[in-house]
C-alpha cells in the first residue's frame, strides 16, 4: 500500500520538470539576433528610467498595508478551518468561542476601514 | 500517516470535546481590561474626533477602576489559588497582588498619558504621520508649523499655526495602553509558557508603537520605537526558543510539568540549562535587567514621558511577575545549578546600573539606569526561591513602580519651549524657582535611593534581609555597596536643585493640569504611605505562594 | 477514511504513473483547448468568427501559437536579476499543476483491469493542498515582476499578487461554511456529503463568495487589472517571452481550470449527476465512468462563464476591485459564518446549557457586527480627520534630513519645535526650487 502523498510528489516531480525542461529549452531552440534594445527595460520613452526597483527600491506602503491585513485575515483562516472540521463535536461552545473570535477580528477590521485603511487610489 | 489522521478525525468527530472549566470571576479583571481595549478600538473607528480624547479617557480610567474594584471584591472572599482556563493561567496570591499593582501603576501612567494642559493637545503625535503628498490636510496637520517653516522658505501661513496649536494627539495611544497591560497582566499569571509567550508579545507589540509617538523630537522617539522593536524580537525568539528546548526536555510547555521532571529525572540536562537560560534572557531581557539592558536608557530617553513611565513601571512588574513564577515554580528543584548564573546577573546588573548611572548628564537616561540598578536589586528577591523573598520582591515592585511613575510624572513638567528639559544642567536651581516641585522630585529620589521614611527603603529592608535568611550575605553585601554607589547620582540631582543658582534661560516649570497633579500625588502619597507604614500591604504580599 | 481513499490506497505504481501523466496531459489539453474555445466563443460573441484556419474549426490554433512560442527568441533584460528572472515561471507553473491533483473527477472506475477512483490524491486534507498551491503561485507574479528590473512588471506584479491574496481570504472563507457542513476538507468527502443537495443551494452565499472571489484569484475579466494593457502594458510578465511566457500563460489557463473544477467540487456536487438524471435506473449514471462526464460538464460551465464574464463586462478600476473585497466580500463572508455557525450550533444542541449566557453574549456581538457594517461609508474625508497617507506612494517616514528648527521665543509652544513636518515632497516633486533637491526621494510610484 502506497503513501497518500506519493502521487503527489509524482505530480508534482512531473511538473517541476516540465517547467524547468521548459525554461532550459527556451535559449536552445529560440533565435539568437543581437540587438540592444532587445536588453533594456520595456519602457515608451526612448531612454528607460533609473531603476529604483530591483534591489533597494521602495514600493508603495499601500501594498504592505494590504500584506500585512492578508496575513492577519489568513491567521483567521488558519484557526476557522480546523474549527469547521469538528465544529459538531465542539457543541454550543465552540460556537460561542469562534464567534467571539470573528467578533474580535470584527472590530480591528472595523477600525481599519473607517480609519481608511481600506482607501484605494 | 493520512491513514491515521483520518482516523482520528473521524473518531474525533464521534465523541464531543468537553469545554474547560472556567472561572469568570476569576480572570474578570483580565477580562474587563482587554474587553475595554477592543471596545476602546471601537471607540477610535466610530467616535468623532473631538470626542475622542474624553471618551478614551473615560472609558480607560473606568476600565481600569472597574478592574480594580472587581479584583478588590474577589481577593476580600479569601480565595483559594486555583488555575483555570485548562491550566493556563494560575490566579493565586501573588497574581493578584501583581494585577493589584498592575491596575494602580496603570491608571497612574493613564493619568500622564491622559494629560494635555502640560504639553498642549497632549504628549502624542497629531498624526501618525506627517503626509508627504501634497493634499490639504497636510497643512491643517497637528505640529506641522514649525518644521515647514525651517524647510520651506514661504512662511506658514497663519491659519496653520491657529490650528496647530490645538492640534489634538492621537487617542490610540489608549487602546495600546490597555491591550499591553492586558498582556502582562496575562504575563504574570500565566501557568505554562505558551501561554506566557502570547502574553509577552500582547504586551510588548503595543509598546514598541508607544514608544514611537512623541510629539517631540520625531526621530528620537521612531528609533526609539525601532530599537526597542528589533531588540524585542532578539529577546521574545530567545525566549520562544528556550520554550522550545524546555518542551524537549520535559514534553510539556506547563510549568508544573517541567518542575516534575526536573525533580529527579536522567534526562539530558542540556537540554534543560540550555531552555532555561534562553527562556531568562528573554525574560530578563523584558524586566531590563543588565546586561541585557542595553535597549533601556534610549527606548526610556526616546519614547514620550508618560509611556516611560508605563514601560519602567509596568513592564518590570510584569517581567518580574513571570520570572518569580517561573523560578519558583518550575525550575525550584534544580536550582542548585542554576542560582550562581543568576548571581552574576544580578550583581553585573547593579554594578551596570549605579556605576554607569554615574556618568549620565540626562534626566531620563539617569532613571534609566536607576531602574537598571533596581532591576539588580529585584532579581537578589526572586532568586531567594523563598517565601519570603516573594513578598518582599512583589512589595518592592510596587514601592518601585509608583515611586518611578511619580518621577517621570515630575519630569514631563519642567520644560522649555522646545519640550522637556531632560539634560541636568538645566535642572540646576530648580527649588529657587519652583520649590514645590523640586522638594516632590528630591522626595522621589530619596526613594529610589532608599532612604527610611520611604518606600524606596522599606522595599530594600525587606528583599535584602530576605536574601540574608536565605544565605546570600554576599549579594546582600554588593547590593548594599550599589546602593550606596547609586544613591550618589540621586543626591548629585538633589544638590543641583537645591544649591546652584539657575541658569538665566533655564526651563520653566509647567503648571501641571489636574490628571499629571493627580498622577503625581498619588506616587507621593503611596510612596509615603509604603515606607511609614508598609505592615498591610507586606501582610498582603506574604499570604500563599504560587499554585500551578 | 473515505472510500475513494481506500480505492486509492491499492493503486499499484503503474497506475499512479499512469494517472500522473493523464492529469498532466489532461491540464494541458483544457488549457488549449480553452484558449481556443475562449478565442471561438468571444468571436462569436462580437459577431466575428474567431480563430478558423488552423485544423478544423481552428481548434489547432492555441498549439500552434505554442509552437510558435518555442521558436521565439528568448530575451533576458540586462537589469533582471537572472536567478529569479528564471525561477519565476517555474514558482508559477509548478503549483498549478500540481493543485488540480486532489481533483474527484469520479469515484469508482475501472481503468487497465484495476479499480479504482478518477483521482489522483486522496488526502484528508485536499483542500489546503489547493489553497497552499494557489498561495505559492503568487511568489511567480511577485518575483516575475520584481526581477524583471523594470517599472511596468514590478508595478504589475505588485497588483496582481494584492489582487491574488485580497481575493485568497475572501475565497478562503467561503470554504469555511462547506467545511462545516461536510465535516472534512477531503475533496472527495465534501462531494459525497453532497449527495442529498449540492452546497450551492445549502449555501448560497458561500457560492456566490466563491464564484467572484474564483474570478478575481485568477486574474481575470473584469479583474484583470494587472494586465490592464492600457496602464501596464502586459503586467507582472512584460519582460517575459519564449516559453517562460508561455509558462505563465498556461499557469494562467490551468488556475482556471482548477478553480473551476473546485468550484464544481464544493459547490455544485463534484461528480453526481445532476438532478432529473440522478434519479434514472436507481442512481446508475453515477457509476462507472459517467461521473467523469458530469464533472467535466460542470467544469466547463464554469470555464464558459469566464468567458462569458470577460466578454461582457468592463475592467474594474482598482479601488472599486479592492473595496469590492475587502469592504464587501470579507465582511460579509464573516458574517454569513458566524450565521451559518449559529444556526447549526442551535440545531445541533439537544439542550441549550450554561453555555447560554455566552451564546447571548456572542449573538449580541455578531448582531453589533452587522449592525456596523450596514453603517454606511463614511463620507470621503471628514475635513478634521488626517488619514495617514496609506496609499498614493507616500511613504510615512520622518524627513531624512530633519532640521532642527531655530528656537523661538519662549512661551509660544506646540507650533515650534515640533518635528515631523511637511515633508519636503508636499511640493510636487519636480519642483525642488527650495533648493533642498537633496530630500527629494524617487518620485511616486502611486498606483
Amino acid at each position: 500500500m502506497l503513501d497518500p502523498y506519493i502521487p503527489l510528489v509524482l505530480m508534482f516531480a512531473l511538473a517541476l520538470g516540465f517547467a524547468v525542461f521548459s525554461v532550459a529549452i527556451a535559449p536552445l531552440v529560440g533565435p539568437r539576433r543581437y540587438n540592444k534594445a532587445k536588453f533594456d527595460a520595456y519602457e515608451c520613452g526612448i531612454e528607460p528610467s533609473p531603476q529604483p526597483t530591483v534591489g533597494g527600491g521602495r514600493m508603495p506602503v499601500a501594498y504592505y498595508l494590504t500584506a500585512m491585513l492578508f496575513i492577519l485575515f489568513d491567521i483567521e483562516m488558519v484557526f476557522l478551518y480546523p474549527y469547521a472540521v469538528s465544529a459538531d463535536s465542539l457543541g454550543m461552545f465552540g460556537v460561542a468561542a469562534v464567534v467571539l473570535f470573528i467578533a474580535t477580528f470584527g472590530f480591528a477590521d472595523l477600525y481599519v476601514w473607517y480609519r481608511g485603511g481600506f482607501e484605494w487610489n | 500517516m493520512g491513514v491515521t489522521t483520518q482516523t482520528g478525525a473521524v473518531i474525533l468527530a464521534q465523541q464531543s470535546i468537553a469545554p474547560p472549566p472556567i472561572h469568570y470571576s476569576a480572570i474578570a479583571p483580565v477580562l474587563i481590561v482587554l474587553g475595554a481595549a477592543c471596545l476602546a478600538v471601537l471607540v477610535e473607528a466610530f467616535v468623532p474626533r473631538r470626542l475622542r480624547w474624553s471618551v478614551q479617557v473615560g472609558l480607560s480610567l473606568c476600565t481600569l477602576v472597574a478592574a480594580g474594584a472587581w479584583l478588590v471584591v474577589y481577593a476580600r472572599g479569601e480565595p483559594m489559588g486555583l488555575t483555570t482556563l485548562a491550566d493556563t493561567l494560575a490566579i493565586d496570591t501573588p497574581t493578584l497582588f501583581l494585577w493589584g499593582t498592575l491596575l494602580v501603576l496603570g491608571l497612574a501612567s493613564i493619568l500622564l498619558i491622559a494629560d494635555r494642559s502640560v504639553e498642549p493637545g497632549g504628549a502624542f503625535v497629531a498624526e501618525s504621520s506627517a503626509a508627504p503628498s501634497p493634499s490639504p490636510r497636510a497643512a491643517s496637520g497637528g505640529s506641522t508649523g514649525g518644521t515647514a517653516t525651517s524647510i520651506a522658505p514661504a512662511p506658514t501661513p497663519a491659519p496653520a499655526r491657529a490650528t496647530a496649536s490645538v492640534a489634538e494627539m492621537r487617542t490610540e495611544v489608549f487602546p495600546l495602553g490597555l491591550f499591553s497591560l492586558g498582556g502582562m497582566m496575562v504575563f504574570c499569571a500565566a501557568n505554562d509558557l505558551l501561554t506566557m509567550f502570547i502574553a509577552l508579545e500582547a504586551l510588548s507589540l503595543p509598546l514598541y508603537v508607544m514608544c514611537g509617538l512623541a510629539r517631540r523630537r520625531r526621530l528620537l522617539s521612531q528609533e526609539a520605537a525601532v530599537k526597542y522593536f528589533l531588540l524585542g524580537a532578539f529577546a521574545s525568539a530567545f525566549f520562544l526558543y528556550g520554550l522550545a528546548l524546555l518542551y524537549g526536555y520535559a514534553g510539556s510547555v506547563e510549568l508544573s510539568a517541567i518542575a516534575d521532571a526536573t525533580a529527579g529525572s536522567l534526562r539530558s540536562d542540556t537540554l534543560l540549562f540550555a531552555g532555561l537560560g534562553l527562556l531568562v534572557v528573554g525574560l530578563l531581557f523584558k524586566g531590563s535587567v543588565g546586561p541585557f539592558h542595553m535597549w533601556t536608557p534610549d527606548v526610556y530617553h526616546g519614547a514620550p514621558t508618560a509611556v516611560t513611565g508605563f514601560m519602567a513601571a509596568c513592564t518590570k512588574v510584569a517581567a518580574f511577575g513571570a520570572i518569580l513564577r517561573v523560578l519558583h515554580v518550575a525550575f525550584e528543584a534544580s536550582s542548585w545549578e542554576w542560582h550562581w548564573v543568576l548571581w552574576t546577573v544580578a550583581v553585573v546588573s547593579m554594578v551596570i546600573g549605579a556605576v554607569l548611572g554615574l556618568t549620565q548628564s540626562d534626566i531620563k537616561r539617569m532613571v534609566a539606569y536607576s531602574s537598571i540598578a533596581h532591576a539588580g536589586f529585584l532579581l537578589i528577591g526572586a532568586i531567594t526561591l523563598t517565601d519570603e523573598g516573594l513578598s518582599a520582591t512583589l512589595f518592592y515592585l510596587l514601592a518601585y513602580g509608583v515611586t518611578t511613575i511619580a518621577v517621570f510624572g515630575v519630569i514631563s513638567l519642567v520644560r522649555t519651549s522646545e519640550g522637556e528639559a531632560t539634560h541636568l544642567s538645566a535642572w540646576s536651581g530648580l527649588a529657587k524657582r519652583s520649590p514645590l516641585i523640586a522638594w516632590v522630585f528630591t522626595f522621589l529620589l530619596l526613594a529610589l535611593a532608599g532612604i527610611p521614611l520611604t518606600s524606596g527603603f522599606m522595599g530594600k529592608f525587606v528583599v535584602f534581609s530576605a536574601a540574608l535568611t536565605a544565605g546570600m550575605a554576599p549579594l546582600v553585601v554588593i547590593a548594599l555597596v550599589a546602593s550606596a554607589v547609586a544613591a550618589f547620582f540621586y543626591l548629585r540631582v538633589i544638590v543641583l536643585m537645591h544649591f546652584n543658582e539657575p541658569a538665566p534661560d533655564g526651563p520653566t516649570v509647567s503648571v501641571p493640569g489636574a490628571f499629571t497633579t493627580a498622577a503625581i500625588t498619588l506616587g507621593v502619597v503611596v510612596t509615603l504611605l509604603l515606607g511609614v507604614l508598609p505592615t498591610p500591604v507586606l501582610d498582603w504580599a506574604s499570604v500563599g505562594g504560587f499554585v500551578s | 477514511m473515505t472510500e475513494t481513499a481506500r480505492l486509492l490506497a491499492d493503486d499499484p505504481i503503474w497506475l499512479v504513473l499512469i494517472k500522473v501523466v493523464g492529469t498532466f496531459a489532461f491540464l494541458v489539453l483544457m488549457t488549449l483547448l480553452t484558449i481556443w474555445a475562449e478565442r471561438r466563443v468571444i468571436g462569436r460573441m462580437q459577431h466575428r468568427p474567431g480563430p478558423n484556419r488552423a485544423g478544423p474549426f481552428g481548434i489547432l490554433q492555441s498549439l500552434a501559437d505554442g509552437l510558435k512560442l518555442a521558436f521565439k527568441e528568448d530575451i533576458r533584460p540586462v537589469l533582471a536579476d537572472k536567478w529569479i528572472y528564471i525561477l519565476a515561471p517555474v514558482i508559477s507553473a509548478t503549483p498549478a499543476l500540481v493543485a488540480f491533483s486532489v481533483m474527484p473527477i469520479a469515484p469508482r472506475v475501472t481503468l487497465f483491469g484495476e479499480e479504482t477512483a478518477l483521482q489522483l490524491v486522496e488526502l484528508p486534507v485536499g483542500l489546503l493542498v489547493v489553497l497552499a498551491a494557489a498561495a505559492i503561485g503568487v511568489y511567480g507574479i511577485v518575483l516575475a515582476g520584481w526581477s524583471s528590473g523594470s517599472p511596468y512588471p514590478l508595478l504589475g506584479s505588485l497588483r496582481s499578487a494584492a489582487q491574488v491574496i485580497s481575493y485568497e481570504i475572501a475565497m478562503g472563507l467561503s470554504f469555511v461554511a462547506v467545511i462545516m457542513y461536510s465535516g472534512t476538507l477531503s475533496t472527495a468527502g465534501i462531494v459525497e456529503a453532497q449527495e442529498g443537495g449540492w452546497f450551492f443551494a445549502l449555501l448560497p452565499f458561500s457560492f456566490a463568495v466563491y464564484v467572484i472571489a474564483m474570478v478575481g484569484e485568477t486574474n481575470r475579466a473584469p479583474f484583470d487589472l494587472p494586465e490592464a494593457e492600457s496602464e501596464l502594458v502586459g503586467g507582472f510578465h512584460t519582460e517575459y517571452s519564449s516559453l517562460k511566457f508561455a509558462l505563465f500563460f498556461l499557469a494562467e489557463y490551468i488556475n482556471m481550470v482548477t478553480v473551476s473544477a473546485l468550484a464544481t467540487t464544493l459547490f455544485l456536487g463534484g461528480w453526481h449527476a445532476p438532478w432529473p438524471l440522478s434519479l434514472i435506473g436507481d442512481g446508475v449514471l453515477n457509476t462507472g465512468w459517467w461521473p467523469a462526464l458530469w464533472f467535466l460538464l460542470k467544469t466547463i460551465g464554469f470555464l464558459f462563464l469566464f468567458v462569458w464574464l470577460r466578454a461582457t463586462l468592463p475592467r474594474l478600476r482598482y479601488d472599486q476591485f479592492m473595496n469590492l473585497g475587502w469592504k464587501v466580500l470579507i465582511p460579509l463572508s464573516l458574517v454569513w459564518i458566524c450565521a451559518v455557525t449559529v444556526i447549526r450550533g442551535l440545531r445541533n444542541a439537544e439542550a441549550v446549557s450554561a453555555q447560554q449566557f455566552l451564546l447571548i453574549g456572542g449573538g449580541a456581538i455578531a448582531v453589533l457586527l452587522v449592525a456596523a457594517f450596514l453603517i454606511p461609508d463614511r463620507p470621503p474625508q471628514e475635513p478634521e480627520e488626517p488619514q495617514a497617507p496609506l496609499s498614493g506612494g507616500g511613504y510615512p517616514v520622518p524627513p531624512l534630513d530633519l532640521q532642527v528648527p531655530q528656537t523661538p521665543r519662549r512661551r509660544t509652544p506646540v507650533s515650534s519645535g515640533a518635528s515631523v513636518a511637511e515633508h519636503p515632497q508636499t511640493r510636487s516633486p519636480e519642483g525642488d526650487e527650495g533648493g533642498n533637491s537633496s530630500t527629494k526621494e524617487a518620485p511616486d510610484g502611486s498606483v
